[in-house]
């Protein structure tokens, strides 16, 4: 099964040498890798100066024990071994922005899919006309200002002037302090960050729901199948690989939780909404380079794990 | 992937082996070097933050009459991330000659040894307030100047104070409670008196309590913040959340603190001379008249906390000398009280004090007598993160209850962990 | 789009207005943080601190975009956004296009240790190489230059696996057709393989050139004089204090900044959503 909805022939691995080739298979090899090199030249050039050099130099700042006090000799820094990545693990701080982070993405991820399947969905009926100017509108919070929106979002959830609160005020009920309560602060950040998000899937998805053809739904409809029903036995299978796209997509995102904490709660109340990228980047403002480095590299690996988990589902599913 | 892991382990081993010296224990013994005599010459660089940086080319102008061959180019730089641009300017050899720097961050940059010790022979150290002053001096060693200050006064509403039968501002803890409560009970005021309930900067509304019951939070280099005074202060600033005079929403964070004062809700609040020009703004006309200033109350003293800026002249300066001549200018006092009149910044110069402009100003005027019974938390290289740790433990003591003898303890643990960074 | 069922009346009208319902709710809630952004820049301090805030403006004021527009070197700042913002896009394009073709189309040795560098950096949570990557460039010279605020951004990794993944999807046959009628590799990925990839160089052009357009603390940090910074360093400069944050000033400097990349995200949507929708998926 193809995966790639908008794709026009299935895809196959690249370039693969021909058995056929005889002659000169040597030389035109040479030839190959050499135009190969050639392309990939200008990045990788760029890339190994610019990239992998700091990279390299942040992991060996994570064995180190690195301050910015040390900033004007960094050379002259104590190697600690794996020193940071233990004292992490006994950071309670660190603990909690870890239970956070992973609360957030597996509540934070699905939420989102369904929002943007839900939104492609509508907009793919035959029933809705307009689609542009929806599409767009459900895209618009991807690129509006951050701040725009928290400051919006801060007077919507206001305990007593929001407007949340007072909808709920008309049908009897005294809505809570939404970003001050500590056991509703990350709930809220959740609902707030699918809010943002769920047009960027929806795009995909929409794309993807495009991809199925026509006449599988004639098929299921001729076997008397309702809208729901053609809903799960066509449209979900048909979009499963492009649901699992969405999910590794969405989870790199989500693990990195920073800019909804930081405009709206401050990692708090009681770091309730303290997430491990908040967490690094105090740390960092504590100038505890080493520390930080070595926070980050556990999220790195931990993004890693994610998108492995999330590819491996996503090759055995075709 | 993991022949990729394994490359990286292999360049990291080969840097790690460079690496490998460890750092030599000294630091901090640089003695100040002293000021050629004649004006200013060349180009002198300046970084500053906000409204300082926006304002200052302008104002440098007079300097430059005075000294025709000396240039200041002054770059503005965000507070946003003014830390994270000095730190990298420090990493990069990058530096300007002068850099405002934050009270708070003297220690952590001083420790770099970035910063060129001040000249003592060029300035005179007993012209500033001397909490503004101890503000730079990082291992007995004088790192920059102050420039502006600021200091943490009691804002409360007159007439609300007046409904609820008071004549005087409070001036002992007891009186500060009773005042509070009044002004809850009789006055209608939600918060009778709003503090701080945590979160980033709640030791600034905090510390002032602990210093005023004689509490410290270092002896020598280490902290010494697990002591019955500390208990105690911690223990009446809990109070006010325990007995509702306090909301425990931090206002400040949700941008509600001037609208719930100028409504009524909160009576009284711990705030710095900012929120003069901000009230008298939003409140619209005649609200100047319906709010006032107090000095924090007293127990065993009544210190507040001293903030504000320094300025820092750093050792890669290329224009060293030049760069302390306009230091040394901005501390004169009637360039100090221009300086107000142009962005508003109180002097850290005490004779600046002395000119009309402040002295008759009434809010002002009890602004700078706080500033002589106002401190500093000591400078650290790790001060951040000690902060943190104390934010984090007066939010517990004031939305969980916890109980102010442990959270004083927490606070003495982490903090040592942390270290001073000595 | 694909029509779904041929529609029957009756039921069907039920269901299109119960759609509509929900589509429009939608929309209010998702554009109006938006809408409030636009009003709210045009209303005056106190009534945007106003508890609870009004939406349409009591009183219209233009006074932060004067005051914005007076304060900053506009076309200035414009300008550096704009240089820095263009080149890291074109770079983007050419380099990551041609890295991305050889990644899927041809066979050299060290390609897959290539990609996964190059996916491995790409994971690596980007506060971290800030400081070495200042070292770096200081070292090299080029703070305070267009060089030093471009450079370390044209190789950007996820541009490489968007152009791969896309590349992977166009049939080898038509490159091979190519090379039959004698074109040369560098004639083949531009007059062939270049416009077959329009969707998802429009995808990339546009999300380079709005990280690159919206991107903060490099260009601070790298600029060290004023004539350097870019829009949002510079509009930083103004809006918030260490005490108080201006409001109507941010807020129009939020509109100054987001409006340009939404004009081009008007015009460029249709490739835009299209590209995404084509591209990420393998």
């Amino acid at each position: 099964m193809t995966a790639a909805p908008a794709t026009t022939a299935p895809s196959r691995p690249a370039a693969t040498d021909r058995p056929h080739r005889t002659d000169g298979v040597t030389g035109r090899r040479r030839r190959r890798a050499l135009t190969g090199w050639l392309f990939a030249a200008p990045f990788t050039v760029l890339f190994a100066v610019f990239m992998a050099v700091p990279v390299v130099a942040s992991l060996a700042m994570s064995f180190t024990d690195l301050r910015s006090t040390d900033l004007r000799n960094p050379w002259s820094v104590d190697v600690v071994g794996l020193d940071n990545y233990v004292r992490l693990f006994s950071d309670a701080l660190f603990r909690r922005a870890a239970v956070n982070t992973l609360v957030f993405v597996v509540v934070g991820v699905p939420l989102t899919i369904v929002a943007g399947l839900a939104a492609a969905t509508a907009l793919n009926s035959a029933l809705v006309r307009f689609r542009a100017a929806f599409r767009v509108g459900f895209y618009l919070p991807v690129v509006t200002s951050i701040v725009a929106i928290a400051v919006v979002w801060r007077f919507l959830l206001d305990p007593e002037a929001g407007l949340v609160n007072n909808l709920l005020r008309v049908v009897g009920i005294d809505g809570p302090n939404w970003l001050g309560d500590s056991s509703l602060a990350l709930p809220s950040i959740t609902v707030m960050a699918a809010w943002r998000n769920f047009g960027f899937l929806m795009v995909i998805f929409l794309a993807g729901l495009q991809a199925v053809p026509a006449d599988l739904y004639e098929a299921a409809r001729i076997d008397g199948a309702g809208r729901w029903a053609q809903f799960r036995h066509v449209t979900l299978p048909m979009l499963r690989p492009t649901l699992l796209f969405g999910a590794v997509v969405t989870g790199i995102g989500y693990l990195q939780l920073f800019e909804e904490p930081f405009v709206m709660t401050r990692g708090g109340p009681l770091s309730s909404t303290l997430s491990v990228s908040y967490h690094i980047y105090n740390q960092f403002g504590f100038g505890n380079y080493g520390y930080a480095a070595a926070a980050s590299y556990v999220l790195f690996v931990g993004i890693v794990a994610l998108s492995a988990l999330q590819f491996r589902l996503l090759r055995s599913s075709e | 992937m993991r022949r990729q892991r394994r490359l990286w382990l292999a360049a990291a081993a080969a840097v790690l082996a460079l690496a490998g010296c460890g750092r030599d224990a000294g630091g901090g013994q640089d003695g100040a070097r002293s000021v050629g005599d004649g004006k200013a010459t060349g180009e002198i660089t300046v970084w500053a933050m906000g409204t300082e940086g926006e304002k200052l080319a302008e104002f440098a102008k007079a300097f430059t009459t005075e000294n025709p061959d000396a240039k200041v180019t002054v770059t503005a730089v965000p507070w946003d991330a003014a830390h994270q641009k000095i730190a990298s300017a420090i990493a990069g050899k990058q530096t300007p000659d002068i850099s405002m720097i934050g009270t708070t961050w003297m220690g952590e940059f001083a420790k770099t040894g970035a910063f060129d010790p001040t000249p003592l022979n060029f300035v005179d150290k007993s012209a500033f307030f001397s909490g503004a002053w101890d503000t730079t001096v990082v291992d007995g060693t004088s790192y920059g100047v102050p420039w502006y200050v600021e200091t943490r006064l009691i804002y409360y509403r007159k007439d609300l104070a007046q409904r609820a039968g008071i004549t005087a501002a409070p001036q002992t803890w007891d009186e500060l409670k009773t005042f509070a409560k009044a002004l809850k009970e009789k006055a209608g005021a939600q918060s009778g008196l709003y503090l701080q309930p945590g979160g980033t900067g709640s030791w600034q509304s905090f510390l002032p309590f602990a210093w005023s019951n004689g509490a410290e939070l270092t002896a020598g280099k280490d902290f010494s913040i697990d002591t019955p005074e500390m208990t105690e202060a911690l223990t009446y600033y809990q109070s006010f959340f325990a007995e509702n005079l306090s909301v425990k929403n931090d206002l400040g964070l949700q941008g509600a603190l001037e609208q719930s004062f100028i409504s009524g809700k909160v009576g009284a609040f711990v705030s710095g001379p900012w929120h003069v020009g901000l009230l008298t703004e939003q409140g619209g006309p005649g609200f100047a008249d319906k709010f006032a200033v107090a000095p924090m109350p007293r127990k065993k003293t009544a210190t507040s906390f001293i903030g504000g800026s320094d300025l820092a002249v750093f050792k890669d300066a290329k224009n060293r000398d030049a760069a302390w001549k306009f230091i040394a200018w901005l501390s004169k006092p009637e360039v100090q009280v221009k300086w107000y009149q142009a962005v508003k910044d109180l002097p850290a110069v005490q004779k600046g004090w002395d000119d009309s402009t402040l002295k008759d100003d009434p809010f002002l005027a009890t602004f700078g007598l706080q500033l002589k019974d106002a401190k500093s938390p000591p400078p650290m290289a790790t001060w951040e993160q000690v902060a943190s740790v104390i934010d984090g433990q007066v939010e517990r003591v004031a939305k969980a209850g916890e109980n102010p003898a442990t959270a004083v303890k927490t606070m003495q643990q982490q903090a040592s962990s942390v270290g001073t960074g000595g | 789009m694909s029509t779904m069922d041929t529609p029957v009346r009756g039921r069907d009208r039920a269901a299109r207005i119960a759609l509509y319902a929900v589509l429009v709710a939608g929309l209010l809630v998702v554009v109006g943080p938006f809408v409030w952004m636009l009003l709210s820049s045009v209303k005056p301090e106190a009534e945007i601190r106003q508890v609870p805030p009004t939406w349409l403006p009591e009183t219209v004021t233009l006074e932060h975009y004067r005051e914005l527009f007076s304060r900053l070197n506009f076309p200035r700042y414009f300008g550096n956004s704009l240089v820095v913002a263009v080149l890291t896009t074109a770079g983007n394009l050419v380099f990551c296009s041609a890295l991305g073709y050889a990644l899927a189309k041809l066979r050299f040795p060290g390609r897959r240790v290539l990609f996964a560098l190059v996916l491995g950096t790409l994971m690596v949570p980007g506060m971290v190489t800030f400081v070495p990557q200042f070292v770096l460039v200081s070292n090299m010279g080029l703070v305070n230059s267009y060089a030093g605020l471009v450079l370390p951004f044209l190789a950007g990794p996820f541009g490489v696996f968007l152009m791969r993944q896309y590349l992977l999807s166009i049939p080898d046959d038509i490159i091979e057709a190519a090379r039959i009628d004698g074109a040369g590799e560098w004639r083949v990925f531009w007059s062939v393989v270049l416009p077959l990839c329009r969707p998802a160089l429009a995808t990339l052009g546009i999300l380079t050139f709005l990280a690159s357009w919206n991107n903060f603390l490099w260009p601070l940090v790298v600029a060290t004089t004023e004539d350097r910074y870019t829009l949002p360093v510079a509009l930083a400069l103004y809006s918030v204090g260490q005490n108080r944050i201006d409001f109507g000033l941010m807020l129009a400097g939020a509109v100054v900044v987001v409006l340009p990349v939404v004009v081009v995200f008007l015009v460029l949507q249709r490739h835009f959503l299209r590209g995404i929708a084509t591209t990420g998926l393998k």
